[in-house]
């Protein structure tokens, strides 16, 4: 295959990296404007080589040049030629002005298509006859994109791969030749025609060029809607509502009730309700048909719903329950159908949505499907004027359709019935390639396909039939190139990210590097994932790994589905020999269970294992490996993984095949690695590695008190908690110099910062716990009324300067207020129903401020209790003994104990008790 | 298509790497063992030591600070069956990851996640009473990366805290990404910008302070970093803070993403590349704890050498470094693998031996055990080794720790050199770049055997050179223990 051997010299010897590959895309030097756009073509053959006709035949097959020449019907084999879309409801996709626009001239309307030109030189009408024909086939209607759902569609379409071939029509720099062109969408599509294509790409166009990326209805419609966000349409509210009030098991009998609200609403929404439990809705819409059939009605709820169509209930979803979904069918005519939605709700969540499906109509919301509703305003902006087709016209249409040659493309059934071609072109291999449509200026009546000089010659180069088959080597290649599957993956070093297009990969485990981010490595692939595995992914797409935010597309069985052979034949591994056991299978698996365990490699500190969560990055779930991975190929993986996935993270864990386990199998390599496998090979029944998941530690005071420096919950990052022995504990926020928490029962749980990576706040493991509010313990106050400081403490001047252990392991905290030196003690108090803290808090300054107060209290409400108690919303208590009477005062919307420091030379003593 | 054939095809071009054989390695040659031996102690049971930090004290006792918040100190510390004879008793705990430790008249400084703090045992009952904010002037948020190392006195009696990024790619807080110096008076002065994910601090012989870098973003390889006062480490996402270091001048230039080390260094003045690249991930692939030998002969021939720990790989490295340009820069060495955990902090005790801590908590390592505290000895042979790298204008100067077989030394195809670079880019790590092979010219063996003089052509600035001397036998025919040596050429000396 001499094209790919050029192309790998040509590259920079890939050294061992998946994504040196980012840097290997060939610079094409930028043509004008104005040629079909094939990736393949434009990134690995757009310098057509004497003797090299690979470049030609993917434009054969490409541009679909078979479908009227008669010849090779793979020119590229194995690949199929591709097929243009189908037109069989193309009116229900696409709208009639795009249409007529499209069809008068679209290498104007859309710049890179593989479309030709097939009515330059022919009469107007010729357009609008089929403008007519295929508006027959169905109608949009305009429906508003989902605004609030923009910004998640920008995020999706930059980030699961939509990238590798288009390019981002947010970016101000100009498109990559290699980028796909996308047309006008918000002039060809309407929301829902658009939504409805970007789920399932394959009907409308199956040969998988555009393949599915699996996205849920939900991220199509916001992908859709941020494709369109252009598109300004005012929806006219669809529906008639009235909203019950009352308590229900199950649907009222509404007829008997009479409502307390109605009005028009946009859609199901029940927000229409006036409160969020026991309440009942009806709405009321008209749905009209165009073609006659069965249709589908789903409901999902939470409570009970019901929908009817003209009286008759479709689907009933009633009763109390969470939300459950309900579908029913029924056969409609064409033509204007009543639709009744009831809904009721008991107490808990709320939901209600309810979608449709029919002929020729995807899965859809029944909402933005109906007619205006009665009485609605009509929207300043019509959405969209409705087109009558002329039958007449249409007939000549569908006379054309199949005269000038578009049928010889597209597919078109009417009724189940295909427009047939008329072929009068010549046969391939009579064409002598300066003529008809390669000629420079193709003449009026022969497609005008806008070709470059290069791709002419490309194409001249390539119709004579190929003399061989092509190898396994060269049909994988072939196939990578026609699907465009280098534009993420590195095989045999050809291809990988553009540069231009390197930003587009992202993940969500930055620290995995490109790892992370860039598909994987096809080098090997055939002999790495089993067949099963192999022909799932190629088949339905995957997202196997949970880092990786770009997803592995769904192209078809049909079209990549043979790749799987030659990829096994090529990239097979060497069986590696089945060690023996003297022990017994489950003993095999209990060691393999061990070594993965965290008393041996731990992999469960990067590796997922079903639902537990690795401790450091999130790698590919461990009960999954044995089902996506040949066992030779991950015996010799784990033993030396730099040889398989260059650069990668993953550890040789028997380096240079040498165990580092003596214990286990006499340290013999071969039999603790099977042992690995064996035990992986239970799948999610596997027992759980040893280390996965958390036991908790607690921390208990026995005899000493206990401490605790750590991100506590409620005390800040440099907490210091402080376990008694009298089961009182509680919390200090070192950076605030304030007693931040204080608690009773357990101390605290230690597993969350002790194992794994430690991320993230823990709060108390014990009960009652009284959180205090953010401040400092001590301010300067010109006067009682002065509002409480709420700087940080370090922008106040004052500072922490540690603690010394009293009796019993207890701290006392020392910190500085400005030039006043404290000294905040606490003891545990046990013998009353509960544990009580006293406080003890001893002052010393050389020039003892006279504006120094102190906070014994916040709360909604504070007052004397007796015996100098304090009562805070009535739940807790204080006592404050010092020098000065404590103060309760109003203060920013709140009730304050304040304590005016008295000093006695250069020493005040505060000691407050707290009772809770 | 026969298997072996199919196996030939699978490895053609890009992976063109042997597999190892599945089975046990032949047990002939010398092995790092015979050289240096590996004790390990054995904490009582329930003692959770990942080890953080360590610190000789002045009663012989090794102070062992855990990434629990616990400091141990280990009595009996040189037995030579540690497991047996040494004895741990808890020192203090409720403390915040203790990643540094140093001693200094009566109080032990410990570097926790939010300050420097002073501890001492005021009572003498053997349990730490007395726990003082030394510095705070750092902040953290409660993000676990936020990881604060801290060095040993220096010359002028600092203490060095090298602070880790917020989360791996920012710095949402003051100086994460900075080395800061809290001095004898508790003045803290912000010294090194730049830094991203640290995984120890130590000092040359000359007492010059470096700390080991990981690989990530702004750094294609783990690296040992010399922390120059003023100078930029090379990852910019603590710039910020410069408005709060007015003494360290106006904020570097941004360097410019996807490019290499050297140009940038070349432009931005303050930029000071890395000394030492550990090549990803054959040098290892988490750089962790450094120490410097300075027992005068006790380690056997290595006499002012500094050496790196690695996390992941269990190992430890030696380094040959010297000053070309007016910076340092040198080679990284294979020392001795096998350690039982994750290799963490290191610490040379008074006989020479090397006593080594480990976790593998949150990163697995190769040594499987969860946490680990081992003593390196030496055993007093002396193994056959490249003693010193050191770069020439057209070449490099070998010195070996034993004379060479004059036959093999002098062939130059005992010798290879290849070159890599690494991009300098804003994400995570880098693929080795901009290959090239030299071509080992000549090799001239000295009189006494003990050095080799090597012309190769041509050196490339600013790449790691890749030297393995597999052919290279000493007098008495034994192959080197470790026959790769990665110099780093940031510097081509011009004599």
């Amino acid at each position: 295959m001499p094209g790919f051997s050029r192309i790998a010299s040509a590259l920079p010897m890939l050294a061992c990296w998946l994504a040196a590959s980012s840097w290997t895309g060939r610079s094409v030097a930028a043509e004008p404007p104005g040629r079909p756009i094939v990736p393949g073509f434009e990134r690995f053959h757009s310098d057509p080589v004497a003797g090299d006709s690979t470049g030609g035949r993917l434009l054969l097959g490409e541009l679909n040049c078979t479908a009227c020449h008669k010849g090779d019907d793979a020119p590229l084999a194995p690949v199929a030629r591709r097929q243009a879309p189908i037109l069989d409801r193309a009116g229900a996709r696409v709208k009639v002005d795009h249409l007529r626009a499209f069809l008068s001239d679209p290498h104007a309307v859309k710049p890179g298509t593989t479309m030709p030109d097939l009515l330059a030189g022919r009469p107007k009408d010729d357009v609008d006859a089929l403008v007519h024909f295929l508006a027959s086939t169905g109608s949009t209607t305009d429906t508003a994109v989902n605004r609030k759902a923009i910004g998640q569609g920008k995020t999706l379409f930059e980030q699961v791969g939509c990238l590798a071939c288009h390019a981002n029509p947010a970016s101000k720099s100009s498109p990559l030749p290699t980028s796909v062109p996308m047309a006008d969408l918000a002039g060809k599509y309407s929301y829902n025609s658009l939504t409805a294509f970007l789920l399932d790409p394959l009907s409308a166009r199956p040969s998988g060029r555009m393949p599915a990326l699996n996205l849920k209805p939900a991220e199509a419609q916001a992908v859709a809607s941020y494709l369109l966000k252009e598109l300004r349409v005012e929806t006219p509210p669809s529906l008639a509502y009235r909203y019950y009030e009352g308590e229900w098991a199950e649907l009222p009998d509404f007829d008997k009730l009479t409502p307390v609200a109605s009005g028009l609403a946009e859609g199901f929404d029940v927000n229409a309700a006036k409160r969020h439990s026991n309440y009942a809705l009806r709405f009321e819409g008209t749905l009209e048909v165009d073609r006659a059939g069965p249709y589908t009605f789903h409901l999902a709820s939470d409570d009970g719903s019901k929908i009817a169509v003209d009286g008759k209930v479709v689907a009933d979803n009633d009763g109390v329950h969470p939300n459950s979904k309900k579908s029913g069918r029924t056969r409609l005519d064409k033509g204007k159908h009543k639709v009744v939605v009831t809904f009721f709700q008991g107490g808990g969540e709320e939901e209600l949505e309810v979608e449709y499906e029919g002929p020729g109509i995807p899965r859809r919301p029944l909402d933005s499907a109906l007619l205006p509703a009665e009485g609605a305003d009509r929207p300043k902006v019509v959405a969209a004027t409705r087109f009558v087709v002329d039958e007449a016209k249409a007939d000549k249409g569908r006379a054309l359709f199949a005269s000038i040659g578009c049928a010889s493309c597209h597919q078109l059934k009417e009724d189940g019935k295909m427009v047939e071609a008329r072929p009068a072109s010549k046969p391939l291999a009579d064409l002598k390639g300066d003529a008809g449509c390669l000629a420079a200026n193709p003449p009026a009546g022969v497609p005008d396909y806008d070709l470059s000089t290069a791709q002419r010659q490309a194409l001249a180069s390539a119709l004579k039939p190929e003399p061989r088959k092509p190898t396994d080597r060269e049909a994988i290649a072939r196939t990578l190139v026609a699907f465009n599957c280098y534009a993420c993956h590195v095989r045999d070093g050809i291809g990988g990210v553009e540069e231009g297009r390197n930003e587009a990969f992202a993940t969500t485990q930055k620290e995995m590097g490109d790892e992370g981010r860039i598909p994987p490595l096809l080098t090997g692939v055939g002999g790495k994932l089993t067949s099963a595995w192999l022909k799932h992914v190629l088949a339905d797409g995957a997202k196997d790994r949970p880092y990786m935010l770009a997803r592995m597309p769904k192209f078809g069985e049909g079209n990549v589905g043979h790749l799987v052979r030659p990829l096994e034949v090529v990239d097979a591994v060497e069986p590696v020999p089945v060690p023996h056991f003297d022990v017994p299978e489950r003993r095999v698996k209990a060691a393999g269970r061990f070594i993965v365990g965290s008393q041996a490699f731990n992999c469960g500190s990067c590796h997922q294992f079903k639902e537990y969560q690795a401790a450091g990055i999130q790698a590919l779930d461990m009960t999954l490996m044995t089902k996506r991975l040949r066992r030779d190929w991950f015996l010799r993986y784990v033993v030396d993984p730099q040889a398989f996935r260059p650069g990668t993270r993953m550890p040789a864990a028997w380096p240079g095949g040498k165990s580092q386990l003596d214990a286990v199998f006499d340290g013999d390599t071969s039999r603790q690695v099977e042992s690995v496998w064996l035990y992986l090979s239970d799948g999610p029944s596997a027992a759980v590695p040893y280390g996965l998941g958390r036991d908790p530690i607690p921390l208990v005071a026995e005899k000493e008190a206990v401490l605790y420096r750590n991100f506590i919950q409620g005390a800040g990052p440099r907490a210091i908690g402080v376990g008694y022995p009298e089961k009182a504990n509680l919390a200090f926020d070192a950076n605030e110099l304030r007693l931040a928490l204080i608690w009773q029962g357990a101390f605290i749980d230690a597993s969350k910062h002790w194992t794994g990576r430690g991320e993230g706040f823990q709060g108390p493991l014990g009960d009652n716990v009284l959180t205090f509010p953010n401040g400092p313990t001590f301010a300067m106050l010109s006067n009682d009324t002065e509002d409480w400081p709420r700087k940080k403490a370090k922008e106040l001047g004052d500072h922490f300067r540690g603690y010394k252990l009293l009796g019993a392991g207890r701290p006392a905290f020392l910190y500085d207020i400005r030039n006043v030196r404290v000294e905040d003690f606490s003891e545990a108090v046990s013998g009353g129903e509960a544990p009580t803290i006293k406080r003890t808090l001893d002052l010393t300054s050389d020039r003892p401020p006279g504006d120094l107060y102190y906070r014994a209290a916040v709360g909604r409400k504070i007052e004397p209790s007796g015996e100098g108690w304090y009562a805070i919303d009535g739940e807790w208590k204080v006592r404050v003994s010092a020098d000065s009477k404590p103060i309760v005062r109003q203060s920013a919307g709140q009730a304050e104990l304040i304590v005016p420091v008295k000093f006695n030379g250069d020493k005040a003593r505060i000691v407050e008790e707290y009772a809770w | 298509m026969s298997l072996a054939r199919l196996l030939s095809v699978l490895l053609s071009g890009f992976l063109a790497v042997i597999l190892p054989a599945l089975g046990r390695a032949d047990d002939k040659r010398p092995v790092e063992a015979d050289y240096y031996k590996i004790l390990t102690y054995e904490p009582p049971a329930g003692v959770v030591l990942e080890a953080g930090a360590l610190e000789w004290m002045p009663d012989g006792k090794v102070a062992v600070s855990t990434r629990r918040g616990e400091i141990y100190m280990v009595s009996n510390p040189l037995a030579d069956d540690p497991a047996k004879d040494s004895k741990f008793v808890r020192f203090a705990h409720g403390l915040h990851e203790v990643l540094g430790l140093a001693y200094r008249d009566g109080w032990l400084y410990v570097t926790q996640r939010g300050e420097l703090s002073r501890i001492k045992d005021s009572d003498g009952d053997g349990v730490a009473d007395r726990f003082e904010t030394v510095s705070d002037a750092w902040e953290i948020n409660g993000d676990y990366h936020e990881y604060a190392f801290g060095s040993k006195f220096d010359r002028d009696g600092n203490i060095w805290v090298a602070l880790c990024l917020t989360g791996s790619f920012t710095s949402e807080n003051l100086f994460r990404g900075w080395a800061l110096r809290v001095g004898p008076d508790g003045k803290v002065t912000p010294t090194c910008s730049g830094l991203r994910s640290p995984g120890g601090l130590g000092m040359n012989a000359e007492g010059d302070m470096f700390y080991t870098e990981n690989q990530g973003p702004w750094n294609g390889a783990c690296a040992l970093k010399h922390l120059k006062p003023g100078s930029f480490q090379g990852n910019p996402s603590g710039n910020k803070w410069y408005e709060s270091a007015k003494d360290l001048g106006p904020r570097p230039a941004e360097p410019k993403s996807g490019g290499r080390m050297m140009v940038e260094a070349d432009r931005i003045p303050e930029l000071l590349p890395p000394a030492i690249y550990f090549p990803y991930p054959k040098m290892g692939q988490s750089a962790s704890g450094i120490a410097c030998d300075t027992s005068g002969g006790k380690f056997g021939v290595f006499e002012k050498q500094m050496f790196v720990g690695d996390q992941s790989s269990s190992f430890i490295m030696r380094i040959s470094m010297e000053k070309v340009a007016g910076k340092y820069q040198g080679a990284c060495i294979p020392f001795r693998s096998g350690f039982a955990s994750g290799v963490l902090p290191m610490l040379f005790a008074p006989d020479g031996s090397m006593i080594v801590g480990g976790t593998n908590r949150g990163w697995g390592s190769r040594g499987q055990r969860p946490f680990s505290l081992q003593r390196m000895a030496w055993t007093g042979k002396i193994p056959f080794e490249v003693h010193d790298v050191h770069a020439r204008p057209d070449g490099f100067d070998l010195t070996f720790t034993k004379p060479v077989d004059p036959k093999t030394a002098a062939d130059v195809a005992s010798y290879k050199v290849g070159t890599h670079a690494y991009i300098y880019q804003a994400s995570y790590g880098s693929p080795e770049v901009d290959q090239t092979e030299c071509k080992v010219e000549r090799a001239t063996v000295a009189p006494d055997g003990m050095s080799v003089r090597l012309v190769v052509g041509p050196l490339q600035r600013g790449h790691v050179h890749t030297l393995t001397l597999d052919g290279v036998r000493s007098s008495e025919n034994v192959p080197l223990l470790h026959a790769d040596a990665y110099y780093t050429m940031n510097y081509i000396p011009k004599e």
